[in-house]
């Protein structure tokens, strides 16, 4: 957490402070370059930028999520420059890290915003109850009310994780909660989704350095995701991929295919349909990822994983229940059809009521 | 007087629309196979000639009218409608780009029967008023004089005496209770009599009753090649009561394409009723009389030759191996094209092409298709059994400069008989 009350103004000086060095600072701007697909002539303005970069004032708000986003972010490994990032920026408000609790909290909410009106980052994690305010509240505040009045002043919104991103678990047929995403009520605001259950820290640092050094946000897909990090899918670049080109496949996760690393495309590997960086920038600092460790791909990033059939079921299996909806289908075909057949018969049989016998005589267009 | 009309086509359009023609409009995937079966695209190169395009009017009104999204599309104004223009642009696609030869319903990998719908389409142009003026004109000596080519009885009377003159034979007309019918087409009348005079000597020597009747002598059909179910049914209707009315068994076509289809194929749909005689083909009572043993013939004939298969009899009216079987029995060096049996290639003249003078020099410049097939083989004589196609062939063949004499089957097998009572 950073200490509101320190003299530390630039993120440069926090590093700096922290025992990072020149070099290494320089090779996470080239890193993050990278990542981002910034030409190499982009590293100095990034360390520049993140070199000279005030405070941002961040506003953490949590409603129907697990708090797995906030773990993937906090969890416990040597403190990388992701963290020193995350620690630089002025997080004023968190349930989960805050030491503050009941009305300080809330006073510390209400300060950040009326401080930093228009400047400062929501950031959200989870879904909002949309069927009954009660389901989910804070302080006796509803979530909906907590974020409409949040983001009133925000500069952009950062919905971290599938819940916030596209409504996630909560949403999962039948969806009891009304459960709704962060950019099916906020209009008005830049949202950016960085999805996965839970998204790559990487990938909200990232997110946030472009922040820091671009003053602004970051190319988005049609999701409402950044483009560099969710670009491609997980099957286009997985190195399991050779083995799905020859048609190899592992068919159980203890046959002869698992143990030589064939395809998981038959296990449920939801690979070639969920955009995501797992396959290049690993988890748990790039020590492995799931497809490594033997394990279909489960779709964590893309709308509605949840509700996407079997995760053991191959893509090409239809989900859902087959006889019933086919039968549906099929009666609603057979209406349609028979309707509409009885309207062209309609048409052919009044066609055939205004037919006047052709005769030679009436061969010419003019008589 | 009625006139023709853009509605009055509209309407006919509509009234064509059936399950098959939805079905095939629905199923075509515009892969373009049937403009490599159409000899007016092979040899010209144009693609306006894609037999499926010529059906662009009629499909439209089936999208338009038929179709849950054409109608969508049409309410929002996204779709061209059917014009008067329209039609008049695809008249020369329609009459002068197609022979109803029916190839390219073989090779559609979906299965649609293109010809079928171009036959329907016309319905279409000719309630307009939007038929070729040769057509027309051929239609209306067919219904006033009695034959598109405004042949008259008693011209078939004269052939008669000529006839019975050079032979000494008889030709029954108008004998009530014959058992076969046997009708003409107004091409052999005026240029091919030699027909009538086979008909009679393997007749009298096959012991076959059979006549020709005064009021119903011509097979022709002007209704089916201009398009117009009204007039077919009205000459249809006579071949009809003339057969009731001398009570005969059997109805003879002649050595005539769309003569078949229209008595055999469309005839009874076309009248609404059942026929109380039999159809029978030239060539399906020839081969019955040869397998009977009742078709003597001696002596082959030496030279190589080659059959053309007329459209209408062979790929459509599925005539496939009568010709074969009796060509056999006179000729000693039969050879086959290299398209041949379904697949043949049109002559280029059917469909009312060779009725419409505004289509001559296109139907001899896709002839370069026969001529190909005929160079192929170096035959030195050339038969078909159709006198559509014979005139046809003899006229692409003085065009290309081609010396190659074209016969008739039924007078090459008479050329053969035994005459065992002379």
């Amino acid at each position: 957490m950073a200490d509101s009350n320190t003299e530390i103004k630039t993120l440069g000086e926090s590093l700096r402070q922290r025992g990072v060095s020149r070099r290494g600072f320089l090779k996470f701007c080239t890193a993050t370059a990278s990542m981002m697909a910034l030409p190499p002539a982009m590293v100095p303005a990034i360390a520049e930028a993140l070199e000279k970069a005030r405070r941002p004032s961040v506003i953490w708000l949590s409603f129907q999520e697990c708090t797995g986003c906030t773990e993937s972010l906090t969890r416990a490994h040597a403190p990388t420059i992701e963290n020193l990032i995350f620690d630089h920026i002025s997080l004023d408000y968190h349930h989960t890290l805050q030491a503050a609790s009941g009305e300080g909290a809330e006073a510390a909410r209400e300060a950040a915003i009326h401080e930093n009106f228009g400047k400062y980052l929501v950031v959200v994690d989870g879904s909002i109850p949309l069927k009954d305010p009660g389901f989910s509240t804070i302080a006796g505040i509803s979530n909906l009310d907590m974020l409409k009045e949040t983001v009133a002043g925000a500069a952009a919104v950062i919905a971290v994780g599938s819940c916030a991103a596209f409504g996630g678990l909560p949403h999962a047929n039948p969806n009891p909660t009304g459960a709704v995403s962060v950019s099916e009520i906020i209009k008005d605001k830049p949202v950016v989704n960085v999805s996965g259950c839970p998204p790559i820290p990487t990938v909200i640092s990232g997110v946030l350095a472009h922040f820091l050094t671009f003053g602004g946000l970051p190319e988005l897909d049609d999701l409402g995701r950044p483009k560099v990090f969710y670009g491609q899918s997980i099957h286009d670049r997985c190195y399991r991929r050779p083995f799905y080109d020859k048609g190899l496949f592992a068919e159980t996760f203890d046959d002869e295919g698992a143990r030589k690393g064939w395809c998981l495309y038959r296990m449920g590997c939801k690979g070639p349909m969920t955009y995501n960086a797992c396959a290049t920038t690993k988890w748990n600092q790039g020590t492995s990822w799931p497809v490594e460790s033997g394990h279909g791909c489960l779709g964590c990033s893309e709308p509605d994983f949840w509700d996407g059939g079997g995760f053991y079921n191959a893509i090409s299996i239809p989900d859902g229940d087959i006889a019933r909806n086919i039968g549906l289908g099929a009666v609603a075909g057979v209406a349609v059809g028979a309707a509409a057949g009885m309207l062209n018969r309609n048409a052919k049989a009044d066609a055939a009521a205004r037919h006047e016998t052709v005769t030679v005589d009436d061969l010419e267009k003019t008589s | 007087m009625s006139q023709a009309t853009l509605e009055r086509g509209l309407n006919a359009l509509r009234e064509e629309i059936d399950a098959p023609v939805a079905a095939f409009f629905s199923s075509c995937v515009n892969c373009g196979l049937c403009a490599e079966a159409c000899l007016f695209y092979t040899e010209t190169g144009d693609p306006r000639y894609t037999p499926i395009n010529k059906l662009e009017p009629l499909r439209r009104i089936w999208e338009q009218e038929f179709t849950l999204w054409g109608r969508v599309k049409k309410a929002l104004g996204l779709t061209q409608p059917v014009t008067d223009e329209l039609l008049q642009e695809w008249e020369p696609l329609v009459y002068d780009a197609c022979s109803l030869c029916g190839r390219c319903s073989m090779v559609c990998p979906v299965g649609n029967d293109i010809a079928y719908m171009i036959r329907k389409e016309r319905e279409g142009f000719v309630a307009s008023g939007n038929a070729p003026e040769g057509m027309k004109g051929a239609s209306a000596r067919a219904v006033k004089i009695g034959s598109p080519m405004g042949v008259k009885f008693h011209a078939v009377q004269a052939q008669i005496r000529h006839i019975e003159a050079d032979t000494g034979l008889e030709i029954p007309v108008d004998v009530v209770g014959a058992d076969y019918l046997a009708l003409l087409s107004s091409m052999e009348i005026m240029n091919f009599p030699e027909y009538i005079e086979a008909l009679a000597r393997i007749f009298k020597q096959a012991g076959v009753s059979w006549t020709l009747c005064s009021e119903a002598f011509e097979a022709t059909n002007a209704g089916i090649q201009i398009g117009s179910s009204d007039i077919a049914a009205e000459l249809v209707e006579r071949v009809v009561k003339g057969a009731e009315k001398l009570k005969v068994k059997y109805v003879i076509s002649p050595e005539c394409g769309h003569a078949y289809t229209a008595i055999r194929w469309e005839g009874p749909n076309l009248i609404g009723r059942r026929y109380p005689f039999k159809v029978v083909h030239i060539l399906e009572l020839l081969d019955e009389l040869r397998v009977a043993g009742k078709l003597k013939t001696q002596g082959m004939d030496e030279a190589r030759l080659t059959f053309h298969d007329p459209c209408q009899i062979v790929r459509k009216g599925g005539v496939l191996e009568p010709p074969r079987n009796l060509l056999k029995q006179v000729a000693a060096n039969f050879v086959e094209m290299s398209d041949h049996r379904e697949m043949n290639w049109c002559c280029g003249g059917g469909g009312g092409v060779s009725a419409n003078e505004r289509a001559d020099e296109l139907r001899l410049k896709v002839f370069a298709r026969k001529k190909s097939q005929l160079d192929e083989l170096n035959v030195d004589k050339l038969v078909t059994a159709c006198a559509n196609c014979r005139l046809m062939l003899e006229d692409g063949l003085e065009e290309y400069r081609v010396e190659l004499p074209v016969v008739g089957l039924t007078e090459m097998l008479a050329e053969h008989l035994v005459e065992d009572n002379e």
